[in-house]
């Protein structure tokens, strides 16, 4: 599949936008005190990393289905690993990257 | 409000205090449903509570001015939302009556968000609602309120745990 560089200009710039914007609902819905910027894409949610713990993955779950009209069952547990990972499920399921505001 | 025991579309459960005691391991002073309705197992459920002077907490709160604490109304929409589910248990089990639901019951996960709107007194009687979330293992958000006739008590969503037959809290 070819693309121009415009499209994978556009397409990054759709991701980068997502991953932030996953972000700052991670930070506003669970109340992080970090802030969003400071997340990284690949950084560990649980245990080490963003030290989330299982009622936290409830309040993504809704925090997902409110905003991003996206479910996250008990299935896919493997979601849960990085914003990445977060938002690879999020573009897997809506089969597109979502257009969203990049700041809130 | 619907005295039968099974509602029209046959699906819709009414739970009297005694019903209640065999679902919830919850005793007096802490009981806090006196009757749930219109109970959808496993989904939704209507639920009273009939509050009177003589409830043990109005001795100190206050010894003026009797006021039901607001994270007990929390408390009551936690219970009710137990019986909701515990009634599902009973119903997949529907021909034992070895199941033990109160075993089951967990306990309250989070208050993800709650607002009081007005003071519960003596003499009031509270309507609960509870509606249920879907369920993430264990865990599983509900939306929850309270009223007394048409004016709202509290409003807000909470998250609450199932133990594991093999104990536990709930948490993973």
């Amino acid at each position: 599949m070819s693309q121009s560089y415009d499209e994978l200009l556009d397409q990054a710039q759709a991701r980068a936008s997502l991953n932030l914007r996953v972000k700052v609902l991670l930070v506003d819905s669970l109340g992080l005190e970090i802030q969003a910027e400071l997340i990284g894409d690949d950084q560990p949610l649980f245990g080490r990393g963003l030290e989330l713990d299982s009622l936290d993955t409830l309040e993504i779950v809704v925090m997902f289905e409110e905003h991003l009209s996206v479910t996250i069952s008990d299935d896919d547990r493997a979601a849960f690993g990085s914003v990445n990972k977060l938002v690879d499920f999020v573009v897997a399921a809506l089969g597109e990257i979502p257009r969203v505001e990049a700041l809130a | 409000m619907s005295d039968d025991l099974i509602g029209a579309d046959g699906r819709k459960l009414t739970f009297d205090a005694n019903q209640i005691r065999d679902l919830l391991p919850h005793r007096w002073p802490m009981l806090f449903v006196d009757r749930a309705y219109d109970v959808i197992p496993g989904k939704s459920g209507y639920g009273i509570k009939n509050v009177t002077v003589s409830e043990p907490y109005f001795a100190g709160h206050y010894p003026d001015q009797s006021i039901m604490p607001g994270v007990l109304i929390v408390e009551a929409m936690a219970q009710l939302t137990a019986v909701v589910y515990a009634s599902a248990w009973k119903e997949e089990v529907a021909d034992s009556d070895e199941v033990d639901t109160a075993g089951r019951v967990g306990y309250l996960g989070a208050i993800r968000q709650m607002k009081f709107n007005r003071l519960v007194v003596p003499g009031d009687q509270l309507i609960l609602k509870a509606e249920l979330g879907k369920a993430f293992g264990t865990l599983t958000p509900v939306t929850v309120q309270a009223s007394v006739g048409n004016e709202l008590v509290a409003k807000g969503s909470l998250t609450v745990t199932e133990r594991g037959s093999g104990g536990g809290n709930g948490l993973q």
